[in-house]
């Protein structure tokens, strides 16, 4: 019994920090309803111009912090102008057909998707080309502090630094979703997830509103991994590509474009494999997870999102 | 107050609109009638800034806003209740107004704004807190007026607000037309339903396939020949 709290405690401190990480991938599909595949790869080459600074000297962790978000801002704006921005206009041809052409999937999502998978691949290379190693130290936490809970006669170990990254994450996640849902920016952005063309009409600029919370998600992924990486002490180029996966996970089982759905699935996520290990070991919890996200995706598109059906036709011009 | 001269539009290679010209006085309500197909949402879209038309002028009030973004025009005091209403389903009615005076910053004002539409449309403030996707298609064209109102806009142009509506409440919604007419707001309105439209309407305008084929008074429209153009286009006029 206790090995199941102990197991499940984990789980839940695990699956905070998921939910942190499919927050920002989540909410950048429900923008731009796209997804940014580019998105681990942002916050895995801010974190490693931080591990290249952390090697000039005694720098504080709070300054690579603030380097790593400052440096994943930036990186998230040429991701952005990249892959999702509107197309420069060639002077003189304009291009109307697709501002109405509003339904479904077109050939423009998927060049965006192939082209963030591009730019993934790009900095990955960067990355691997900027440090020598495989593996590179990073600045890590305290990894020996522990928190000791007496709890049936044993005592339930937490480490410090997980359990404060994962309050801190449920605390970033509470205050998005309060920022989402009642400030005037936040009602903003939900009018652009539901409708795009109108929320031109209300006078909103679109693009420009877009690209400003790229950056902001971009800087808050780049945080995320520092967070983590405190925590491992250490950064491979394959971090971006785990961070994706994590993330997605997340966000698929609780339903993409949902705060309260990444919560869930981020805690889903982090209880399923800390007890598929338990079970299972190392190879089976893989096993687990991949079975829990199709079994979730085939039974009902993510658990606690409300399906975004529109309730009209958004073909506006009559043909 | 709104004067356009030969504004084309095109998607692609395909010209929508040909070269449209149309006055539109303040104070008074303004109709373009036409047939499906004609360029009539096109020319909507264009005067709001969503399409860009690659000839002609656009000048309201003095300024010309050919080439403007969508959110520059909407500063300047023009507001388009588009074509289906394009209600923000997943917003509830509330936010959905506060959505139209996105470009406001005076909140008290803003508030009080939103109480005087609840006055004049109390089904929508019995709905407040509702999304606005559950709402019925009369509820979420008053809405949508409503909405486009909020910005407190010089004119308004309006896309068909009777299509797809039941006649007791496309009268209704006509009724707001005539209200709002009276207050003094400016409408640009396009419509199908030309008897209604008669009853609201000063002056006319006919457009058929990318032009202006037609202008004159309500009376002017009596002509049975005429409305039947308006309707179902040259081809089958009698």
């Amino acid at each position: 019994m206790f090995e199941w709290i102990q197991t499940s405690i984990d789980g839940i401190v695990d699956g905070a920090i998921y939910a942190l990480i499919g927050l920002g991938l989540s909410l950048s599909y429900s923008s731009l309803r796209r997804l940014n595949l580019a998105y681990g790869a942002i916050a895995m080459l801010a974190a490693y111009c931080g591990a290249w600074v952390a090697f000039q000297g005694e720098i504080s962790m709070v300054l690579i912090a603030l380097i790593v978000i400052g440096v994943a801002g930036l990186i998230g704006l040429y991701v952005e102008q990249l892959c999702f921005a509107k197309p420069l206009q060639v002077s003189g041809r304009i291009d109307n057909a697709s501002v109405t052409a509003d339904a479904g999937i077109d050939q423009r999502d998927l060049v965006a998707l192939a082209s963030s998978f591009a730019i993934w691949m790009q900095l990955e290379q960067l990355a691997i080309n900027m440090l020598p190693r495989h593996m590179n130290a990073f600045p890590a936490f305290d990894a020996d502090a522990t928190v000791l809970l007496p709890l049936m006669g044993e005592q339930l170990i937490l480490r410090l630094d997980r359990l404060t990254v994962a309050v801190l994450s449920i605390m970033l996640i509470t205050v998005i979703h309060r920022l989402i849902k009642g400030s005037r920016v936040g009602l903003a952005w939900r009018a652009i997830a539901e409708h795009r063309m109108a929320s031109h009409l209300m006078g909103i600029s679109v693009d420009r509103f877009q690209t400003v919370i790229f950056i902001l998600l971009s800087s808050l992924s780049g945080f995320t991994a520092f967070l983590i990486l405190a925590i491992e002490g250490q950064v491979t180029a394959m971090f971006g590509m785990w961070m994706l996966l994590k993330g997605l996970t997340a966000a698929m089982l609780g339903g993409l474009g949902s705060v309260l759905g990444v919560m869930t699935g981020g805690l889903m996520l982090g209880l399923t494999e800390a007890w598929a290990q338990v079970f299972f070991g190392a190879i089976g919890r893989e096993f687990a997870v991949y079975a829990l996200l199709f079994l979730t995706l085939t039974l009902r598109s993510g658990l606690a999102a409300r399906r975004k059906e529109q309730h009209f036709d958004r073909r506006v011009v009559p043909r | 107050m709104l004067d356009i001269r030969d504004l084309a539009t095109a998607y692609g290679n395909i010209e929508a609109l040909k070269g449209v010209s149309l006055t539109a006085e303040a104070g008074k309500v303004t109709c373009l009638l036409g047939p499906n197909g004609a360029g009539k949402s096109t020319l909507m879209l264009s005067l709001s800034g969503i399409l860009k038309p690659h000839r002609g002028s656009i000048r309201f009030q003095g300024e010309e806003l050919l080439g403007k973004s969508a959110s520059y025009i909407v500063s300047r005091g023009l507001a388009l209740v588009p074509e289906n209403r394009l209600v923000f389903p997943g917003l509830t009615v509330r936010e959905n107004l506060l959505a139209g005076a996105y470009k406001r910053r005076d909140s008290a004002a803003i508030t009080a704004d939103i109480e005087r539409f609840f006055e004049r449309f109390p089904r929508l403030r019995e709905r407040d807190h509702q999304l606005a996707g559950t709402l019925s298609g009369g509820e979420q064209q008053m809405l949508a007026v409503a909405r486009a109102l909020m910005s407190r806009p010089k004119m308004l142009l309006m896309d068909e607000p009777s299509v797809g509506l039941a006649p007791m409440i496309v009268a209704e919604i006509f009724q707001i037309i005539e209200q709002l007419h009276l207050e003094g707001t400016s409408i640009l309105l396009v419509e199908q339903n030309v008897h209604m439209a008669m009853r609201v309407a000063q002056k006319f305008y006919l457009m058929e396939r990318g032009s202006i084929s037609f202008s004159g008074k309500a009376t002017d429209l009596r002509d049975d020949h005429l409305i039947q153009r308006a309707y179902l286009g040259q081809r089958h006029a009698a």
